[in-house]
């Protein structure tokens, strides 16, 4: 190999030195992805650290067997660690729904990449051997190593993160590291046997990197990314909503379509309350229904009551019931309530359902989104309500959730009307779950002989009898504003109801 | 380079990238083709003169030729009257004529005839046949009929595309000028006028069965005049409101008001007075498969009856008994049947046909000029709440030759399904009735799609995005058109006349109009007579 002239050695001072940034900024976005998704940042980044380091020593170690060809052999590396590196956050992101292969897919990419930065500085160290002095090479390479290591970590949170976030942000330095990959082999082509397959080989991954550079931005949909405070943990399009959990220090929540569906710090209050009223006044409750609530926050209430023998779940969307069934986050927060056996998960339909099927419940949970189109208007419409008239035993009690009677006084008491007009006996309440507001729910049944709240069990933190029975007051600023419609598949009047007061609400 | 101008240079270099793929013509990105009526089995009538003669006869006591709704009533009647004997002959592989449905992994959907209006509360056999559906049903002791909510069209029901956007409704409102605006309402308070009014005979002026309207000629007069020039003689000229009936009139009769008769036009909105529990005479009912669903309530208990791909080649006199000579398409045979009765509900260009000794048929033929029909099903993704906001049952782009489109999927009470059937509907009404069903056989498949497509655009500019599937749908003789002198001239009349006691007519063609009770009761008429001759 010949000599490479002075400015030559500068070039290659200024490689490592955007080495040293790109190797950095991959272990920084794994670090930070294991700790979105995993939880616990402590031990992510320390793990993701150790490992990293651990692997750059392999690499280190493995420099030895590479004989020939330094420089050929440098650029390819670069190349691969452009690659790798580059895709590393798409790779994570995609692959977080296999559960339990997130992790040794994610130590697998760090320990690839260590290994090819580690390769790195050793194969530059020789290429400039017998050019410098040892200590002035030394000197040198480790000084725009350094340099480099500290502009990466105050850039990545300062700048990246906030400004392209973790996809892109790795997909931008993947392709710098590649156009260093393609400039070497450009600026030495005279050196290299192979600079064609080289300038080809890096000129084809920087088109593959732009556009999953756009294509990130498509896929990551730069409003939600935006809208929401959290990190990003999980985000899933169904075929029949947008499912996207966020994480914080303190709290975990639950978005579809954008709209809370709980946070982990007050969901007890939203569950106990929808649960509780209802099941500790019957004196019959082997069989309850739920329908919705995939996220098994009810089943996990209606748990506690030992005499309950089967639980129905019937949520429409197969990955809600997977999500809160088989990862261990989610799952610990229904303390595994969709593992247990007396629970039977159907992915199914409600209304179709519930018309099909032949068997009674002692209880109903409904656990239904807002009625905010009008595709989720027909299950709060009286047809619907007739259908589980038909499927309530005879002592049997319903609840319903039924929007905030605050915000949504008249789509509230809608319901209410809507459910009296198919023979139901109601019992209206609601309680204050701060991330929601002041929520509202309906009690339903066919008689009002019941042992009211008689039976809770023990250790709820938010319901028991005096806490319960204060929910049935509503203050004059929650009830109907005029005379409500009952709600029909042919007016829908309950999502007119809905619209007219939520957008009203949204836009003061 | 500063990392910004970077990232633009990256964009812009992607967008290229992008861009360039973009410019090559991409194959069109659906399936389909043209389906349904069995044009040519049918054109076997017409092109081929001679067929064998059977060598035996089937003795049968009634044979009913033409299962569409007229032929699938009257053997529903003959049925119920103990009647057991008879058999129904159909040319398609399908009962259900112009109600006819189709059927994906989505949901069915119509083919044509896809809604009923709320019947009128007299039309005591109509209602028992609906509550026998499970439409209606009379609660508590009630007088009015309680209707099924799941088949009245759930809301949103009608919305118009107009200047640009959509509004609620079909009635023209976004842009209507205030000269305009009083003319709507005018007409609509003559159409409720109309509606309620009756004879010196308490006959409604506008009634259904329409030959049980009244013949005052004060009214009978309304149908020597076209639509137009009625609304010409009531000062009414807003184009908007002109647009509005012209629409109405092409929806239901497959004419334009420019010819149609005034008093059909008016019949359209002033016949309708059924009244429910929970319904009224402006509310409609519909299912995914549309008149579909009715037609496989006609033939539940009749279904072993019916003799599909069978076409009736010709009726005559033999031995005192009615000779039919069938073609049973599948095995190529030509077979005999020898009945006591028989009624042809068929329509009046192939009864004419059928009948080669009955000189009326030929006398009148021109009276008859059949508006051909297409009928498109698309198949849609939906792959968010977003993708086709505001959807609505019945969905009419203003000012475009088609009718619109209705969703199939609308009635379904499952949440959003990954994907949706909608329906659209174009008579073809531009040039005469014969050029443009001659048109239509040689149109292609692609040719259909890029004007059905083209239409839709208007108001869905990237449909094709979300496109998985067209179907077409060509009635080359979809109904006839009711011109003025079709209802009180004497022609329907003369050809309905039985023959001998012996040959029964039914169809919506000897009604005058096209409509469900129409058939519903040609079919019960001609049962009714074969049931009290014996």
């Amino acid at each position: 190999m010949r000599l490479p002239k002075s400015n030559n050695q500068l070039i290659l001072l200024l490689a490592v030195f955007v080495i040293a940034s790109c190797g950095l900024i991959y272990e920084l976005v794994a670090g930070t992805l294991a700790s979105y998704v995993l939880g616990d940042s402590v031990t992510q980044f320390s793990t993701i650290i150790g490992v990293y380091l651990f692997s750059m020593g392999i690499g280190s170690f493995l420099s030895k067997y590479l004989e020939r060809h330094l420089l050929s052999w440098f650029i390819k590396i670069e190349l691969l660690v452009g690659l790798i590196g580059g895709f590393s956050a798409v790779i994570l992101f995609y692959v977080f729904p296999l559960a339990a292969s997130f992790r040794i897919i994610l130590y697998a990419l760090v320990c690839i990449t260590g290994i090819l930065v580690g390769l790195e500085i050793p194969l530059l160290m020789r290429i400039l051997q017998g050019k410098v002095a040892f200590k002035e090479l030394v000197s040198r390479v480790f000084t725009f190593d350094y340099i480099g290591a500290l502009l990466a970590s105050l850039i990545f949170p300062l700048v990246f993160v906030p400004q392209l976030g973790l996809i892109k942000t790795a997909l931008f330095f993947g392709m710098m590291n590649t156009l260093v990959g393609l400039y070497l082999s450009l600026r030495f082509r005279p050196e290299l046997k192979n600079h064609r397959a080289l300038t080809a080989a890096s000129v084809s991954i920087i088109l593959i990197q732009l556009i999953a550079f756009v294509y990130a931005d498509r896929i990551m949909e730069q409003a939600e990314t935006n809208g929401f405070a959290d990190n990003i943990v999980y985000a899933k399009s169904t075929p029949y909503q947008r499912i996207v959990v966020t994480s914080n220090k303190r709290e975990t929540r639950l978005f579809l379509n954008g709209n809370l569906q709980f946070s982990s710090a007050d969901e007890y209050r939203y569950h106990e309350a929808l649960v509780h009223p209802a099941l500790s006044s019957v004196s019959n409750r082997s069989n309850v229904l739920i329908l919705g609530g995939g996220d098994g926050m009810a089943a996990r209430e209606i748990l506690k009551y030992p005499d309950v023998t089967s639980i129905t779940l019937v949520d429409l969307d197969p990955a809600m019931t997977r999500l809160f069934s088989t990862q261990e986050r989610f799952s610990q927060l229904n303390d595994h309530s969709l593992q247990n056996k007396k629970l039977t998960v159907l992915n199914a339909d409600a209304f179709t359902w519930l018309r099909k099927s032949e068997q009674n419940f002692d209880v109903v949970v409904i656990d239904f989104p807002d009625p905010s189109n009008y595709s989720i208007g027909k299950l709060y419409s009286n047809t619907f309500y007739t259908t589980l008239f038909n499927r309530l035993k005879a002592g049997g009690i319903a609840v319903i959730q039924s929007t905030s009677p605050y915000v949504a006084p008249n789509s509230f008491w809608c319901v209410d009307t809507t459910l009296r007009s198919s023979g139901f006996i109601t019992k209206p309440y609601h309680n204050l779950v701060p991330s929601f507001g002041d929520w509202g729910y309906i009690l339903a049944m066919k008689d009002s002989t019941k042992q009211w709240f008689s039976q809770l069990p023990p250790h709820l933190r938010f319901a028991n009898r005096q806490s319960i029975e204060q929910m049935f007051y509503f203050p004059p600023d929650m009830h109907p504003t005029k005379k409500l419609t009952i709600n029909k598949l042919n007016n829908q009047s309950l999502v007119t109801y809905f619209e007219d007061e939520w957008s009203h609400y949204l836009d003061s | 380079m500063k990392r910004r101008n970077f990232i633009e240079l990256c964009m812009a270099g992607s967008a290229a990238l992008l861009a360039d793929t973009g410019c090559k013509q991409p194959a069109p990105s659906f399936k389909g083709g043209i389906t349904g009526a069995a044009a040519q089995t049918g054109h076997l009538l017409r092109d081929l003169k001679t067929f064998p003669v059977p060598q035996t006869y089937e003795t049968i006591h009634t044979v009913i030729a033409g299962a569409g709704i007229s032929g699938l009533s009257a053997g529903r009647w003959l049925y119920k009257y103990g009647k057991e004997d008879f058999t129904i002959l159909e040319l398609e592989d399908h009962a259900g004529g112009n109600a006819a449905n189709g059927k994906n992994e989505v949901s069915a959907y119509p083919l044509g005839a896809h809604y009923i209006p709320i019947p009128n509360n007299h039309l005591t056999e109509y209602l028992d046949f609906l509550q026998e559906s499970n439409v209606l049903q009379y609660q508590n002791g009630e007088q009015l009929p309680f209707y099924n909510e799941e088949y009245l069209c759930a809301d949103p029901q009608e919305r118009l595309f107009i200047n640009g956007t959509w509004q609620e409704g079909l009635v023209p409102v976004k842009g209507i000028t205030k000269e305009e605006q009083p003319q709507f309402q005018k007409f609509f308070a003559l159409m409720e006028h109309y509606r309620y009014l009756k004879d010196a005979e308490e006959r409604y002026i506008f009634d259904i069965p329409v030959d049980r309207s009244s013949t005052d000629a004060a009214y009978t007069r309304l149908d020597t005049i076209t639509m137009d020039s009625w609304l010409r003689e009531q000062g009414l000229t807003a184009p908007a409101l002109r647009w509005y009936v012209n629409y109405c009139t092409r929806d239901d009769f497959g004419c334009n008001a420019a010819s149609v008769s005034a008093w059909v036009g008016i019949h359209y909105f002033a016949s309708r007075k059924g009244k429910g529990t929970n319904a009224t005479h402006s509310d409609v009912i519909t299912w995914p498969q549309g008149n579909g669903y009715l037609v496989e309530q006609l033939k539940k208990d009749i279904d072993k009856k019916i003799r599909v791909n069978s076409l009736v080649l010709s009726v005559f006199q033999k031995d005192k008994k009615i000779a039919i000579h069938y073609l049973d398409v599948k095995s190529k045979q030509v077979k005999g049947l020898l009945a006591e009765k028989c009624i042809l509900a068929t329509p009046v260009f192939i009864t004419g046909k059928l009948l080669k000794d009955q000189q009326a048929f030929n006398a009148y033929k021109e009276k008859f000029i059949y508006t051909p029909w297409v009928v498109a099903n698309l198949k849609l993704r939906q792959p968010s709440v977003s993708s086709w906001p505001g959807m609505c049952w019945d969905n009419v782009i203003y000012n475009s030759n088609s009718l619109g489109y209705v969703d199939a999927t609308h009635q379904l009470v499952d949440q959003l399904t990954p994907y949706k059937n909608i329906t659209y509907y174009l008579p073809l009404t531009d040039t005469d009735a014969t050029t443009a069903r001659m048109a239509a056989y040689k149109t292609s498949y692609d040719s259909w799609c890029r004007q059905v497509l083209d239409d839709l655009k208007t108001a869905h500019p990237k449909i094709e995005d979300d496109l998985e599937e067209i179907n077409i749908t060509v009635w080359g003789h979809a109904m006839p058109k009711p011109l003025p002198g079709h209802i009180f001239g004497a022609f329907r009349k003369v050809l309905h006349q039985p023959v001998n006691d012996q040959l029964f007519f039914a169809h919506t063609d000897y009604a005058g109009i096209s409509i469900f009770e129409e058939g519903f009761y040609q079919g019960i008429e001609a049962a009714q007579k074969i049931i009290h001759a014996s």
